[in-house]
C-alpha cells in the first residue's frame, strides 16, 4: 500500500524542555490512525509539526513522497523550498479542536474561499463541492448561517467540511470532540466513521479511547513526547506491552 | 446681532466649510493607511524599529496637535533661512529650496501632514487592539487551507478587525472634525478663523455659535454613518 | 508572513505618497513658478545677499509683490469686513505705497500669535496691523518710524462740562468689558473717584452716553476717532489721556533697504497729502505722525 505519511526520528523542544523525542511513525493510504495519550504528552505538538503550524528541530516528514524536512549531518531539520511546502500544505488537512471558522463568513464562504482563492477554482465549482460536502454533513440549510448561529457539533461539521473542500490526501484531527458538550461528540464521530469507510486517510488525536479503537486501523500510545507503544488497537488496547501504556488505559476505564 | 447681520455671516462662514471638510477627508484618507502600517510596525520583531515607532506614538500623542502643527509648519522655511541648508546634500537642497511657503498649497499641505501624522498615531493604537483581539487559532486555521500571509490578513483578519475599530474609530473621527479648528494657529483659513474674524467685527460671539452648528450637524451625520455601519457589520458576533 | 506585510505596507505608502503628491500639485507649480521669478534667490529667502549686499527691497520688486502680515481683527486698523474682506486704515495705506512701489498688495492673514516666526521664514515682508511699539519689539524687528499715536481716552459729548481728567471725579464712566482700556481704568488712580461700568461693544457705551445713562466712556483713541467719525453724534475726546502707545510697521531686521524704502514713500505720501486723505477717510482728520 501507497505510503501516505511517513515520520522518522521527529524531535522538537522548547528550549531546554523536549517535547518530542525520536517519533516515528507511518500512515498507509486508507488507513485510519490514532493517536492518545495523557495531555501533555506531546500528541497535539506533533501533529503541529507535521501541518506546519511548529518547527521540528530534527528528523524527517514525508508526505505522498514529498519531503517536508529532514535532518542533515548535525541533526538539524531542513526544510524543503517554499513551494514544496505549500503543495504538501495542501495535500493535508487539518481540522482543529476549537473549529477556527471564519466568524465574518457564511458557512457557504467558510467552506468556498480557499478553493475559490487558494485553487483558484471556478466559483460555481467551488459551490456546488461545498453543497455537496455540506449535504453529506446534514447542514445544507445552513448554508447562509454564520458560525455563531451554529452548535459547536455543526461547527465542527462544518471545519470538516472546510477541510475536505480542499480534496486533501490525510486529513488530521486534533482532538474534535474535545470542545463539544458530551450528548455532541456522537454526531461527529459518526462523520468520522463515514469517512473512515470512504477510505480517507485519516490522523486523529482522541481522548475518545472507545471510538479510537472502534474506527482506528492502528493506535499510537504516547507520553512524555515518545512513542511508548504503538500497534494494531487490538495489540495496544487489549494486549498492552508497556506498564506506562496499561496504566493509562486503566485509569480510563475506571474514570 | 439681527438677523440680516447673522444671515451674513452665515453665508461666509459657508464659504468655508469646504476647507474645513478638505482637511478634515484628506486627513482621514491618509492617517487611516498609514495608522494600519504604524500598527504592523509597531509588531515588528526587528527592536530598533519597534522603538522607534513606540517613540514616534509617544511623541504624537504625548504632545498637543496645535504644536505640532506649527513645528511642521514652520521646518522648512526654517531649515531654507537657516546655515545648516548648505551643508545639506544639493538634492535636498534643491527639493527644500522648491518649496514656497507663501504658496496657499504648502500651508494646506504641512497642516494635512502634521494631522495625519497626529491621528495615525491614534489609529494605530486602536488597530493594533483590534489586530491582537484576533485569536491565533484564525491565522492557523488560514495557513492550514493554504492563503498566503497577504490573503490571511485581507480577507480573513482584516474584516474582523474593522468590525472591532468601528466604535472606537467613530470617535477619532468626531474629535478630528472639531480637532480642524487647530490649522487656525497658522492662519489656515477653515470655519472657526472666519468665525473669529467676525467675532470681532461685530463684537459678538455670535459668529461662533453659528460655526458651532456647522460642527453639530457634522457630529450628527458622522453619528448616523457610524450607526449604520455598526449595524451592517452585525450580522455575526 | 512579515515580508508580504511589509510589501503590501510599502504599497499603500507609496500610494499614499503619490496621492499626496497629486493634492499638492496645483500648490508646486506655483512654487516652480514662483522660484523661476524669483531667479537666482530662490532657494534663498534670506533676503542678504552671498557679499552682505541688502537685497530685500530688490526682492519685493523682483517678486511683484508685498506680502503684509495681519490677523485681520484689529478694527479699524485692518480687519475683515462683512463681506469677508479685508480692509482698514493700514491697508488703505499700505495699498498707496504699494502703487508707489510698483508692487501688487497681498494681504496675508496669520495668527498673531506667531507673527514673529511668520516674518523671519519669510512667509510675510512685514507685520503692519497697529503693531505697538515696544522694547522687545525694538530688539525682534526692524520698526520703522511710528506712524500714529494711541492712547486709551475719555469720549465725552461736545456739550458736556466735562473738559480734564480731575472733572471725572463722582461721574460714570463706561468701558468695553475684557478690553485692555478696562484693565488699564481699573487699575489707573483715577478709579478710585469715579464710578466705572462695562458694556459689551464700545457702540454700545456710546448708546449708553447718549441716552446720559453715563458720562464719559474710556476706549482706544484710534477706535474712538473711527467710531466718532462714523456716528453723527457729536462727542469730544480728553486731551489727557493714559498709557500712550505708537504704532509701527515690523520688518526683518536685515531687511534695511525694505524699511527705509517704504519709510520714504510714507513720508511722500504725507506730503502730497495722501495720508491726510486716508486718515479723514477713517477718523475724520489726520490723526498720523508720519513726517
Amino acid at each position: 500500500m501507497e505510503e501516505m505519511l511517513q515520520v522518522k526520528n521527529l524531535s522538537k523542544s522548547y528550549g531546554n524542555l523536549t517535547v518530542l523525542k525520536d517519533i516515528s511513525f507511518h500512515v498507509k493510504k486508507g488507513e485510519v490512525v490514532a493517536i492518545i495519550g495523557p495531555s501533555g504528552s506531546g500528541k497535539s505538538t506533533l501533529l503541529r509539526c507535521i501541518n506546519q503550524l511548529e518547527k521540528a528541530d530534527g528528523g524527517e516528514v514525508c508526505v505522498c513522497g514529498q519531503t517536508m524536512f529532514s535532518s542533515d549531518e548535525s541533526g538539524k531539520a531542513v526544510y524543503s523550498s517554499a513551494q514544496i511546502l505549500r503543495e504538501i500544505r495542501l495535500k493535508i488537512g487539518l481540522v482543529f479542536q476549537n473549529f477556527n471558522l471564519f466568524p465574518h463568513m457564511s458557512v457557504l464562504r467558510n467552506v468556498t474561499e480557499a478553493p475559490i482563492h487558494v485553487l483558484k477554482q471556478p466559483k460555481t465549482e467551488a459551490i456546488e463541492t461545498a453543497e455537496k460536502l455540506l449535504k453529506k454533513m446534514g447542514l445544507l440549510e445552513k448554508k447562509n448561517s454564520y458560525p455563531c448561529e451554529l452548535s459547536g457539533g455543526q461547527q465542527q461539521r462544518v471545519s470538516i467540511a472546510r477541510a475536505l473542500a480542499l480534496h486533501p490526501e490525510v486529513l488530521f484531527f486534533d482532538e474534535p470532540t474535545s470542545a463539544l458538550d458530551p450528548e455532541l461528540t456522537g454526531e461527529i464521530l459518526k462523520v468520522i466513521k463515514e469517512l473512515a469507510k470512504e477510505k480517507m486517510t485519516m490522523v486523529i488525536v482522541t481522548h475518545e479511547m472507545a471510538f479510537a479503537r472502534d474506527v482506528a486501523n492502528y493506535v499510537v500510545f504516547m507520553d512524555g513526547g515518545f512513542i511508548v507503544e504503538a500497534g494494531t488497537p487490538e495489540e495496544v488496547f487489549s494486549n498492552a506491552k508497556s506498564e506506562r501504556t496499561k496504566q493509562f488505559l486503566e485509569r480510563y476505564h475506571n474514570g | 446681532m439681527g438677523i440680516e447681520e447673522i444671515k451674513k455671516v452665515a453665508e461666509i462662514l459657508l464659504q468655508y466649510v469646504p476647507a474645513t471638510l478638505k482637511l478634515f477627508g484628506a486627513t482621514l484618507l491618509f492617517s487611516i493607511p498609514l495608522g494600519m502600517i504604524v500598527a504592523l510596525l509597531r509588531k515588528c520583531k526587528i527592536k530598533p524599529i519597534e522603538w522607534l515607532v513606540s517613540f514616534y506614538i509617544l511623541i504624537m500623542r504625548g504632545t498637543p496637535l496645535m504644536l505640532q502643527v506649527i513645528a511642521i509648519y514652520y521646518a522648512i522655511p526654517f531649515v531654507q533661512t537657516s546655515d545648516s541648508l548648505e551643508k545639506m546634500p544639493g538634492f535636498l537642497q534643491t527639493l527644500i529650496g522648491l518649496v514656497d511657503i507663501r504658496d496657499a498649497g504648502y500651508m494646506f499641505n504641512a497642516v494635512c501632514v502634521a494631522f495625519t501624522l497626529n491621528y495615525a498615531a491614534y489609529f494605530a493604537e486602536i488597530f493594533r487592539g483590534g489586530i491582537e483581539a484576533i485569536s491565533k487559532g484564525q491565522y492557523e486555521a488560514a495557513a492550514c487551507l493554504g492563503f498566503t500571509k497577504t490573503q490571511t490578513f485581507f480577507r480573513i483578519i482584516l474584516p474582523q478587525v474593522i468590525k472591532r475599530i468601528v466604535p472606537a474609530s467613530s470617535n477619532e473621527v468626531i474629535t478630528l472634525i472639531k480637532d480642524t479648528s487647530l490649522a487656525n494657529i497658522i492662519a489656515y483659513e477653515e470655519i472657526i478663523l472666519k468665525a473669529k474674524q467676525q467675532m470681532q467685527l461685530y463684537s459678538s460671539l455670535v459668529p461662533l455659535f453659528i460655526a458651532g452648528i456647522f460642527y453639530l450637524i457634522s457630529t450628527i451625520v458622522l453619528t448616523t454613518l457610524f450607526s449604520f455601519i455598526e449595524k451592517k457589520l452585525d450580522y455575526y458576533k | 508572513m512579515r515580508k508580504k506585510l511589509w510589501k503590501t505596507a510599502a504599497v499603500i505608502m507609496a500610494a499614499s505618497a503619490m496621492l499626496l503628491t497629486a493634492c499638492g500639485g496645483a500648490g508646486e507649480n506655483a512654487s516652480s513658478q514662483n522660484a523661476e521669478s524669483q531667479g537666482d534667490t530662490s532657494s534663498d529667502t534670506a533676503t542678504n545677499g552671498e557679499s552682505g549686499e541688502d537685497l530685500s527691497l530688490q526682492k519685493v520688486k523682483d517678486a511683484g509683490k508685498f506680502v503684509l502680515g495681519l490677523d485681520a481683527t484689529f478694527k479699524p486698523m485692518g480687519y475683515t469686513d462683512e463681506n469677508n474682506e479685508i480692509v482698514g486704515f493700514d491697508i488703505d495705506l499700505a495699498e498707496a505705497v504699494c502703487e508707489k512701489l510698483g508692487v501688487e498688495l497681498v494681504k496675508e492673514p496669520i495668527n498673531w500669535d506667531t507673527k514673529e516666526q511668520d516674518l523671519s521664514v519669510g512667509k510675510i515682508d512685514c507685520i503692519w496691523n497697529g503693531l505697538s511699539v515696544s522694547p522687545s519689539r525694538e530688539e525682534t524687528f526692524n520698526l520703522s518710524e511710528p506712524y500714529m499715536k494711541n492712547a486709551m481716552v475719555f469720549v465725552v459729548p461736545e456739550s458736556s462740562d466735562i473738559n480734564s481728567t480731575s472733572d471725572l471725579a463722582g461721574k460714570k464712566v463706561i468701558v468695553q468689558n475684557g478690553s485692555t482700556a478696562q484693565d488699564i481704568l481699573t487699575e489707573s488712580e483715577l478709579a478710585a473717584n469715579m464710578e466705572i461700568t462695562s458694556i459689551a461693544t464700545n457702540i454700545e457705551a456710546l448708546q449708553q452716553m447718549d441716552i446720559n445713562l453715563v458720562d464719559a466712556v474710556f476706549m482706544d483713541e484710534v477706535v474712538a476717532q473711527y467710531e466718532i467719525k462714523n456716528s453723527d453724534k457729536a462727542y469730544r475726546i480728553l486731551d489727557e489721556g493714559l498709557a500712550e502707545e505708537e504704532y509701527a510697521i515690523a520688518f526683518r531686521k536685515e531687511d534695511q533697504a525694505l524699511r527705509d524704502e517704504v519709510q520714504k514713500i510714507l513720508s511722500e505720501l504725507k506730503a502730497d497729502g495722501t495720508v491726510e486723505e486716508i486718515s479723514t477717510k477713517w477718523f475724520g482728520s489726520d490723526i498720523t505722525t508720519i513726517e
